[in-house]
């Protein structure tokens, strides 16, 4: 069984071990960024630096959310607005396999670019196992490149560390559980955020769509939980899905996107049942999304697909 | 404590079932399927599963070293998915594309009383499938253990040595009884 107590205690060890002189974290501020910090913070003390990166694809907040968790950790951070950069790259890009290699890419060039200026030669990732899993090798097909497997470029200077490799997300929460870290609990969110919950290219105007529709969609469900309506999905969003369909606003004809509603239930990640929400709670996002989103937005639909055969996030 | 290897053909959920072995107590290590079979002699070995992986089963016909591993092997196998196809194959069995591939949720119906893997399940239970081809025919040492509604051959075994095929995944979460099933095939190692 796995002892997340005797894991903190190796990991700390092999870091220090590891580590030559100083260090930088791609924090995202999610349970497995938070919970490698915490490791190597413990291994290496003030020789790590944080650096978050605003792709502008965040959810509401969430950059903001992530420097308060930073200060209370105590790290020394960055945080760098890219978000132009990102939409600028990403303005015709279609395929999401495309869209997840620029994002790697640019992450690991703005990380390059802070760890010229510091005299870094390590790059700690909070990769978990069905990260490379899914990212395929020699053996393995390519189901998504994750942008911290897959969507690394080929030539890159700094070496990669990665302590979490073999965990899955159930033994990432039990070691941030023992680290008494407040994200334990915290659903799942891709490194490459919003523009993979955007079918098509993830232009600026579409990510506000999908950003508001995700807030609606986590701010109701945490309600009904907190009323005690259902029991918290393992991970719940939006997708938007540029088809236009006809609707009807004021007697007058209306023409807009779709939007997905998607939960699920997991342990790992590695499989997947499409969650029950209860039919008020659906009808509650589905009246919140049409009436706060207005012309943009006229039909909702959701997502019932297990995995296999589908995957939690659509692209 | 009881030493059981995962080969690994590529599969998406090999490491899970590296860590369920884990999980119960078993001394467990993947190994890819290029590695030759003294390999697993030199480490010790009491048990071997094959894994599953993308090579499709019913169009090809070699699965890394997994032929060497079926010739030589004197302990328990347990084949999943591509690994239960190649071992049918490998025994004088059929495999080709299935006519429906399943995905996901499906309910299994257990056929055999007394088949040591399926000890203390029930007769049926939800599974989790993912699968392009299936076996389509039994190799004549082999016996029938379970189907379900879109594929006759779900579970198999050899009729004298302890070697087993599933079509379906016990290692996923999602399989209810899967962990049960690596316990009792765990407990025929242990033998």
């Amino acid at each position: 069984m796995f002892n997340a107590e005797k894991f903190v205690e190796e990991s700390i060890y092999k870091l220090k071990n590891t580590i030559k002189g100083k260090a930088l974290i791609a924090f995202s501020g999610g349970v497995d960024s938070t919970v490698t910090a915490t490791l190597v913070n413990k291994a290496i003390r003030d020789k790590l630096i944080a650096v978050h990166v605003d792709t502008g694809y965040m959810r509401k907040n969430e950059s903001q959310q992530v420097e308060t968790l930073m200060k209370k950790l105590g790290l020394n951070y960055h945080i760098i607005d890219a978000s132009k950069e990102y939409y600028d790259s990403l303005i015709n890009i279609v395929d999401p396999e495309e869209k997840r290699k620029i994002i790697g890419e640019k992450f690991i060039r703005i990380f390059e670019k802070v760890a010229q200026k510091e005299e870094v030669d390590f790059l700690i990732q909070g990769t978990i196992a069905p990260d490379w899993i899914e990212s395929g090798d020699g053996l393995r097909d390519t189901i998504k490149s994750h942008h911290n497997v897959g969507g690394l470029p080929k030539e890159m200077k700094l070496k990669i560390v990665e302590p979490l490799r073999d965990l899955y997300k159930d033994e990432v929460r039990e070691v941030a559980r023992t680290l008494k870290l407040s994200v334990a609990e915290r659903q799942p969110f891709p490194g490459p955020g919003l523009a993979i919950r955007i079918i098509g290219a993830a232009t600026k105007d579409r990510v506000e769509i999908v950003r508001e529709a995700c807030f609606i969609v986590e701010t109701e469900i945490d309600a009904a939980v907190s009323k005690g309506k259902m029991t918290r999905p393992w991970q719940y969003f939006a997708v938007l899905i540029p088809i236009k369909t006809v609707g009807v606003h004021g007697d007058k004809r209306a023409y807009g996107y779709t939007i997905a509603i998607r939960a699920v239930e997991s342990i790992d990640a590695m499989t997947c049942s499409y969650s029950n929400i209860p039919h008020e709670v659906l009808d509650r996002i589905s009246i919140q999304i049409t009436n706060s989103l207005g012309e943009k937005i006229n039909r909702i639909v959701y997502d019932i697909t297990h995995k296999p055969p589908g995957t939690v996030e659509w692209e | 404590m009881v030493r059981i290897l995962v080969v690994d053909n590529g599969g998406q959920w090999t490491h899970r079932e590296w860590r369920t072995l884990r999980d119960l107590g078993v001394d467990t290590k993947i190994f890819p399927n290029t590695a030759k079979f003294e390999e697993f002699e030199n480490y010790g070995v009491d048990g071997l599963v094959l894994s599953g992986g993308a090579p499709r089963m019913g169009l090809q016909n070699n699965l890394g070293n997994c032929k060497e591993y079926l010739q030589k092997a004197n302990f328990p196998i347990l084949g999943i998915c591509a690994g239960h196809q190649f071992m049918a194959r490998f025994f004088g069995g059929n495999v080709k594309p299935s006519k429906i591939p399943e995905f996901g949720k499906v309910e299994l119906q257990i056929l055999s009383k007394d088949s040591l893997l399926f000890k203390d399940l029930p007769k049926k239970s939800i599974v989790w499938e993912s699968h392009n081809d299936e076996v389509v025919e039994l190799p004549p040492t082999f016996e029938l253990l379970a189907s379900s509604e879109n594929c006759l051959i779900q579970a198999m075994q050899h009729k004298t040595k302890p070697l087993f095929g599933l079509q379906f995944h016990p290692e996923v979460k999602h399989t209810e009884f899967g962990e049960k099933i690596f316990s009792n095939f765990i407990t025929i190692c242990e033998e």
